[in-house]
Formats: structure tokens, C-alpha cells, sequence
């Protein structure tokens, strides 16, 4: 077995409202990909996971009309990355990335600093009238911690 | 997510479970706030029943810990796992928040 197209590759997707309460769905949706890919390391699903809830947060605090905001997850699990794409209907806006992590009294600001320190590549574009995010973390390298 | 409270006198033990995260994160530093200003500065947050924190969890208990210190005790935090020591560390919070293995360990010097 080589393995070449022996795969099937499959989406992981979560489609909703923006809320609170969906965000353990978020988290039941990766655990889903996790269980289906035995292969990957803990470390990666752990700390892939810990960014996707990150920038979740960032639209359920931030995303408006509050409540209102509908939000689309695509997770695809590959040989050599797991990547997560997240689409939502909120506002347009500007994220703040890469501004460095906020010193160790700030109670706030560490969401997209922490998303940004676990993955290789965190993208954002506004599409038509949706906000979408494409996070990917690389498999099977040293973590960074 | 529910938080067990064990007050022992010279300090009190705050427990949370599951997942400290943003819904989770208010209600706990509500209670630590509530506490501190009650004169019970010494706590410990045991989170050997935490499985996931984020950014909110991390806030609160920097929060708690600044709180806590101004009233001249301390927050410490105990028996953490794998996912909240990656955070703390990438966070560079483990610096101010030391987690310590045990909650027995924690009281060292109380």
C-alpha cells in the first residue's frame, strides 16, 4: 500500500449560529476528525484545537448582530496538515494579527496571539459578505512548547 | 461549567471542571472577586478536572491573581494538564502563574 488516492478524505463540517453554546459542537467536531485519524499526534489535535476555539471565540464575542451571526466549519485532516476553515456572516472588520502576546497583567488580547503561535498559516479574507478564516497547523513537528 | 468551593480556613479551593473557557470564565472570577472582598485572598484553583482552557480562562485567572495579590494574598493553580500547561507556557503566563503538581504543593508556605 502506498497509500496514493487509498485514502478517503473526508470534511468535518458544522454549520450554525455563532452562540456560546455551539462552541462545544466546535469542539465535537473536532474531536470527530481527531477519533477518525488515530495517526495524529495528540500534541497537534490539542494545540490545533486551542486556536480553532480561539478565533470561534473571537466571532461569537465580536461577530454582530449578536446572535444572529451563522458560522460555517470545514476541518480536513491531510497526510502532512489539518487545516480549518471557518466562514461567518458578521460584520466586516480587521483583524489585529500579529501583534505580539500582551504582557502578563493584561486580562484580555491573547486569543489571536495564541491562534497565531500554534498554527503555520492563519489567513483572513472578507468574501462578498463573509468574513473566512483558513488556519492550518503542519503534522509531525516539534512542538513549540 | 460548575466550580466545587472548599473553604479551609486559611485558604479556600476553587474547582472547576470541564471546559474554562468563555462561558465558563466570568462566573469563577465573579466568585473570586466575591471572595477577595470577603478578606479570603489565598486561593487555589485546583484544575485537575479542567480539560481545555482559552484566552477567557487565562484572563480570569490573571485577573483573580492580580485581585487576589492586592488584597495581599496570592492565586496559585494546581494539578493542570497537558492542554492548560501548553497554554500557560505559550502564553509566557506560566512565569507569574507557576502550576504547581498538587493543590498540597501549592500551600507550601500558607
Amino acid at each position: 500500500m502506498t497509500g496514493d488516492g487509498a485514502t478517503e478524505r473526508k470534511d468535518y463540517v458544522l454549520e450554525g449560529f455563532a452562540v456560546p453554546e455551539q462552541l462545544d459542537a466546535v469542539h465535537t467536531l473536532l474531536a470527530e476528525a481527531a477519533g477518525d485519524h488515530p495517526e495524529l499526534d495528540p500534541m497537534d489535535v490539542m494545540l490545533f484545537e486551542t486556536a480553532v476555539i480561539e478565533i470561534a471565540n473571537n466571532v461569537v464575542e465580536y461577530g454582530r448582530p449578536e446572535g444572529e451571526v451563522r458560522w460555517k466549519f470545514t476541518i480536513r485532516v491531510r497526510e502532512d496538515e489539518i487545516e480549518a476553515e471557518l466562514d461567518d456572516t458578521g460584520q466586516t472588520f480587521t483583524p489585529a494579527q500579529g501583534k505580539g502576546m500582551p504582557g502578563e497583567d493584561a486580562e484580555g488580547g491573547r486569543g489571536l496571539p495564541l491562534a497565531e503561535a500554534v498554527l503555520d498559516k492563519i489567513e483572513f479574507d472578507r468574501l462578498g459578505d463573509t468574513n473566512h478564516w483558513r488556519m492550518v497547523r503542519r503534522l509531525g513537528q516539534t512542538p513549540p512548547i | 461549567m460548575n466550580f466545587e468551593e472548599t473553604d479551609q480556613g486559611t485558604h479556600v479551593v476553587l474547582t472547576p471542571e470541564g471546559k474554562f473557557n468563555l462561558v465558563a470564565a466570568p462566573p469563577l472570577k465573579a466568585r473570586i472577586d466575591d471572595l477577595v472582598a470577603e478578606g479570603k485572598a489565598r486561593l487555589i484553583v485546583d484544575l485537575h478536572a479542567v480539560d481545555f482552557i482559552d484566552s477567557s480562562g487565562l484572563g480570569a485567572l490573571i485577573g483573580g491573581l492580580k485581585a487576589a495579590r492586592q488584597q495581599g494574598g496570592d492565586l496559585r493553580i494546581a494539578a493542570a494538564g497537558a492542554q492548560v500547561k501548553a497554554v500557560l507556557k505559550l502564553t509566557n503566563l506560566d512565569r507569574i502563574l507557576a502550576p504547581y503538581e498538587t493543590v498540597e504543593e501549592a500551600l507550601h508556605d500558607w
